[in-house]
C-alpha cells in the first residue's frame, strides 16, 4: 500500500503531471474569486479541457482547481461581503466584520492557512479511507452496488435542503434523464424519438453545464451590483498566522466535520461549512463575538468547506456514488476513461487514487501560498460585476460541451436544460440529486441487470450488505416521517441544532425565490407529465429495456403527483391569505366583488424582484440562443466577436472601450486555444 | 443589570415573560427577548408592551447573529451582561428528547450566567 503511495509520488515528479496541477490550481484560484462559480465550475469549466488527455494528467488539473477553489473563494467573502461561493458565505459573517474592523488580513491568512490546513486533512482522511474501504469495497457483489446506486440517488435526494418530496423528483429526473439513449443490455434505443444525436446519450458536461453553469448566469446577469466599496486590505499577516497556530483543535474538528459531510451523499459544502460554523459557536464558552469578528467562526468554516471535497471524492472513488456535484463530475469522467470506480479502482488504479490524494495535498499548500502573494492584485477581479464576465463564461462553458461529442445539438440540450436548472434553481428543488441520478442511471441499471441474472428471484435482497444497505435507505424516511407528523402535531421546538435557516437567508438571493408561487407549481405540473410521458413511451420497449425507465417513471410519477399537490396546498393557502389580507384593508374600498380579481396582481417588493428575475434569466436564454444560431451561420469564432461587443453594451452596459477590448481578447484566446489544447472550435454553415 | 428571555409564542413561553416581568419590577431592568423557535419571526415590541403592560418602556427584542436559537440566547446574554436567562419548559418524554433534542437543555448547561427555569401554570395553559 505504501509502495503504490511513492509510487504515485514519484509519477508526480513528471514535468508534465505537474504543468498540469499547477494550471488547475491557478485555474480554480480564479473561478474561486468569481462569485457564483464554486467547486462546480470549476470542475465543469475545466473537465472539457481535459477530453483527449490521459487521465492521470486530466486529474491532477481537476483535483488541483477543485483543492483550492475554497481557498480563494473567501478574498470576496472577506473583502467585499459577497462571498464567492455559496459555502463562503459562512466565512462572511465573522470574516466580513473581522475586515471592517481594519483587520482584512488577519482574517484572510487565518483563512487561507485554514484552507490549506483542511486541505491537508481532508487528504488524510482520503488516505486512511482507502485501506479501511478496501475489504469492504472488495466483498461488494453486484447486488451491493446495485443497492448502493439506490442509495446515491435516495440519500442525496433526502439529505439536500429542502422538501424530500422535491430532491426525490429532481432524482427522478436525473434518472430518467440518463436512460436516454441506447440502453446497455439489448442496445435499444430509449427516449431517443428517432434522432441520432440522441441515441447516444446525453453528454454529461452539456447537462451539467448547463443545469449548473448556464443557470448560474442566467440568475446572477441581472443581480444587485454590490455598490458597497471593498475593504482596505489591512492589518498584518504575521499576527494572523500566530493567532491561527493557537486555534488548531479548531482546525482539526472543522476539518474532520468536513470530511464527514462530504461522504454523505447530497451534504456538499455549503451545508457542510455551516455544520461546522455551528459547532464552533456550540463549544466556544464564550459566544458573545460571534457574527462580529470571531476568529473561530473564520478558522472551523473555512478548514470544513476545503475538507468536504476531500471527503466527497471517498464514496465517488470507492463505492461509484459520488458524494456532490463536482464528484459526480468527475466520476462521469472516469466512467468515460473506462475506469469504474468501486472494486476496480481499488485492484486496478490505485495508483491513480494516491495520485488524487497527493495532488490534493500539494494544491491546498500551493493554493494558500498563492493566496498569501496575490491577494491584494486578486481581490480586484471580485469587484467585477458578473454581467460583464457572463459573455465570457457563455463562451467558455459552450466551447467546454461542444468537446466531447462535437455535435451542435449537445449546446441547444445544454441553453434547454439552462432554462430547467435556471426554474430548479429558483423553485428551490435541489439539483445535486439531478445531476447524481443522471450519473448513476446507466450503472443503476447495468448493476441491476447483473444481479438479476446472477441471482433466482429475490434471493440477492438475503445479502447482509443489501439488507444494510436498505436499512440505510429506510432511516432517513422514517426520520423525514416523525418530522412530519410532529409538525402537524403542532410542536413548536425543534431543538436539534442546525443552521439550514441562515443558509437561506445569506445564500443566494434566487434560490427558492419561486418557491410557494404558481411558477413552482408548473414545475410540479411539468414534472408529472414528463413522467406520464416516460411511462407512455416506455410501453414501446421490449420487455429488457422497458423495466428500468418504467420503474423511474412510476416512482417519479408518484414522487411529481405528490408535489404537485403539496403545491397546490401552498398555492391556495396563499390565494387565501391574499385574499384575507385583501379583506381586511379598506383602503382599496371597491368591495368584495375586487377580491377574487385582486388575487394575483398584488404589487408587493418579492413580486417584483421575481418578475425582475425572470425577464433577465428569459433576455439571458433568448441570447444564448441567438448565440448559438450564428454559430451555427458563421462558426464559433465569429459569432463570439459579434455576440460579446453586442451583449457587453446592451446587456452588461459597459463602456464601449472595455465592450471592445474584452472582444478581441476573448477572440484572441479562441483563436489561440486550438494550438494550445486538444480543443476544437465549431464551425457554421458559412465556412 | 439586564434579563433574557428564551421567548416562543406558547404557554411555556408566555410563562417565562410573566417571569421575567416579575424578577424586573423590583430595580427596573430592562428585559431582552430573545426568539428561541426556530423559523419565529421576532416578536413585535408593541404586542409585547401590550400583553406585559408592566415592562413597557424596557423591553427590547434581539435575534442574535447565529443560526441556533440556543446559541442565540447565550449570545445575547452574554453580550449584554444578563443577570438572569428565564425560559420556559415544556414536557417531554424521555424519548422525545433524545429524537428531538432540546434548545431549553442546551441552554441550560451552556449559559454563563444564572437560569430561571419556568413551567405553566395550568391558567395559563
Amino acid at each position: 500500500m505504501t509502495d503504490a503511495a511513492f509510487s504515485a509520488l514519484a509519477s508526480l515528479a513528471d514535468p508534465s503531471l505537474l504543468l498540469m496541477l499547477a494550471i488547475g490550481v491557478l485555474a480554480g484560484l480564479v473561478i474561486g474569486l468569481i462569485p457564483g462559480l464554486g467547486g462546480t465550475g470549476a470542475v465543469a469549466i475545466l473537465l472539457p479541457v481535459t477530453f483527449g488527455m490521459d487521465p492521470e494528467p486530466a486529474l491532477a488539473m481537476l483535483i488541483g482547481a477543485l483543492a483550492v477553489v475554497h481557498t480563494s473563494d473567501t478574498v470576496a467573502a472577506v473583502l467585499l461581503g459577497a462571498p464567492g461561493s455559496a459555502s463562503a458565505s459562512v466565512t462572511m459573517l465573522d470574516g466580513y466584520a473581522m475586515a471592517r474592523q481594519g483587520q482584512a488580513k488577519r482574517a484572510l491568512s487565518l483563512a487561507f492557512l485554514s484552507s490549506m490546513a483542511g486541505g491537508l486533512i481532508g487528504a488524510v482522511g482520503l488516505t486512511l479511507a482507502i485501506p479501511l474501504a478496501r475489504p469492504l469495497v472488495l466483498s461488494f457483489g453486484s447486488p451491493e452496488l446495485f443497492m448502493l446506486t439506490v442509495l446515491g440517488v435516495s440519500l442525496a435526494a433526502v439529505l439536500s435542503r429542502g422538501n424530500v418530496v422535491k430532491g426525490l423528483t429532481a432524482g427522478f429526473l436525473g434518472l430518467l434523464l440518463g436512460l436516454v439513449g441506447t440502453s446497455p443490455t439489448t442496445a435499444e434505443e430509449r427516449f431517443s424519438f428517432g434522432s441520432l444525436f440522441l441515441s447516444d446519450g446525453l453528454s454529461l458536461v452539456a447537462v451539467a453545464l448547463g443545469v449548473f453553469g448556464l443557470a448560474e448566469i442566467a440568475s446572477r446577469v441581472g443581480q444587485r451590483r454590490v455598490a458597497e466599496k471593498p475593504v482596505e486590505l489591512t492589518g498584518g499577516w504575521a499576527s494572523g498566522i500566530r493567532e491561527w497556530l493557537t486555534h488548531w483543535t479548531q482546525v482539526i474538528r472543522g476539518s474532520l466535520i468536513g470530511i464527514w459531510a462530504g461522504i454523505l451523499p447530497g451534504v456538499g459544502a455549503t451545508a457542510g461549512t455551516w455544520l461546522a460554523y455551528g459547532q464552533a459557536v456550540a463549544t466556544a464558552k464564550d459566544k458573545r463575538k460571534f457574527g462580529k469578528g470571531d476568529p473561530r467562526g473564520i478558522v472551523g468554516p473555512e478548514s470544513a468547506n476545503n475538507s468536504v471535497e476531500a471527503g466527497d471524492l471517498i464514496p465517488t472513488f470507492l463505492f461509484g456514488i459520488p458524494g456532490g456535484v463536482p464528484s459526480a463530475m468527475l466520476l462521469g469522467m472516469l466512467l468515460t476513461y473506462g475506469i469504474q470506480p468501486g472494486p476496480a479502482i481499488v485492484t486496478d488504479h490505485l495508483d491513480l487514487m494516491y495520485l488524487i490524494v497527493w495532488a490534493f495535498a500539494i494544491a491546498s499548500i500551493a493554493g494558500a501560498f498563492l493566496c498569501f502573494l496575490a491577494t491584494g492584485s486578486l481581490a480586484k477581479l471580485t469587484r467585477v460585476p458578473f454581467a460583464v464576465l457572463g459573455p465570457g463564461l457563455l463562451v467558455v462553458m459552450l466551447l467546454g460541451a461542444f468537446q466531447e461529442s462535437g455535435q451542435l445539438g449537445d449546446l441547444w440540450v445544454m441553453v434547454a436544460l439552462g432554462v430547467a436548472g435556471f426554474f430548479l434553481k429558483a423553485t428551490g428543488m435541489p439539483r445535486a440529486p439531478f445531476l447524481i441520478g443522471f450519473v448513476l442511471a446507466i450503472p443503476m441499471e447495468r448493476y441491476y441487470y447483473l444481479t438479476a441474472s446472477l441471482y433466482d428471484g429475490a434471493e440477492w435482497m438475503a445479502r447482509p450488505g443489501v439488507l444494510a444497505f436498505a436499512a440505510l435507505l429506510v432511516v432517513p424516511v422514517l426520520w423525514s416521517l416523525i418530522k412530519r407528523l410532529r409538525g402537524a402535531s403542532g410542536a413548536a421546538d425543534d431543538g436539534h441544532r442546525d443552521e439550514h435557516e441562515n443558509v437561506a437567508a445569506a445564500g443566494d438571493e434566487l434560490e427558492g425565490s419561486l418557491a410557494g408561487t404558481p411558477w413552482s407549481a408548473a414545475v410540479a405540473v411539468v414534472a408529472v407529465f414528463l413522467f406520464g410521458g416516460a411511462l407512455w413511451v416506455s410501453g414501446s420497449f421490449s420487455e429488457e429495456a422497458r423495466l428500468m425507465p418504467r420503474l423511474v417513471a412510476v416512482c417519479g410519477l408518484v414522487a411529481a403527483l405528490v408535489l404537485t399537490w403539496q403545491e397546490a396546498r401552498v398555492n391556495r393557502r396563499r390565494a387565501g391569505r391574499d385574499a384575507v389580507k385583501d379583506a381586511r384593508e379598506p383602503a382599496g374600498g371597491s368591495g368584495a366583488t375586487m377580491l377574487a380579481t385582486r388575487v394575483e396582481p398584488r404589487v408587493d417588493t418579492p413580486a417584483l424582484t421575481r418578475h425582475h428575475d425572470l425577464v433577465i434569466a428569459a433576455r439571458t436564454f433568448a441570447a444564448m440562443a441567438a448565440f448559438l444560431v450564428l454559430v451555427m451561420v458563421g462558426g464559433y469564432a465569429a459569432a463570439t466577436l459579434v455576440f460579446t461587443p453586442v451583449f457587453l453594451l446592451y446587456a452588461a452596459r459597459t463602456r464601449p472601450r472595455t465592450a471592445i477590448i474584452y472582444t478581441l481578447v476573448l477572440g484572441l484566446v479562441l483563436l489561440s486555444l486550438p494550438s494550445l489544447l486538444p480543443v476544437d472550435l465549431p464551425l457554421g454553415a458559412l465556412q | 443589570m439586564t434579563i433574557v428571555v428564551a421567548y416562543a409564542d406558547t404557554p411555556p413561553g408566555h410563562a417565562a415573560v410573566a417571569a421575567a416581568v416579575a424578577e424586573s419590577t423590583r430595580n427596573r431592568e430592562t428585559v431582552i427577548i430573545v426568539p428561541a423557535v426556530r423559523g419565529d419571526a421576532a416578536p413585535d415590541v408593541g404586542e409585547l408592551e401590550t400583553r406585559w403592560p408592566d415592562i413597557a418602556g424596557r423591553v427590547e427584542v434581539d435575534r442574535g447573529d447565529l443560526g441556533d436559537p440556543s446559541d442565540n440566547v447565550i449570545q445575547v446574554a452574554q453580550r449584554r451582561d444578563a443577570r438572569l436567562v428565564v425560559l420556559g419548559l415544556r414536557a417531554r418524554t424521555a424519548v422525545g428528547k433524545l429524537v428531538f433534542g432540546s434548545t431549553a437543555q442546551r441552554i441550560l448547561l451552556d449559559a454563563t450566567c444564572p437560569v430561571l427555569a419556568v413551567k405553566p401554570t395550568v391558567a395559563d395553559g
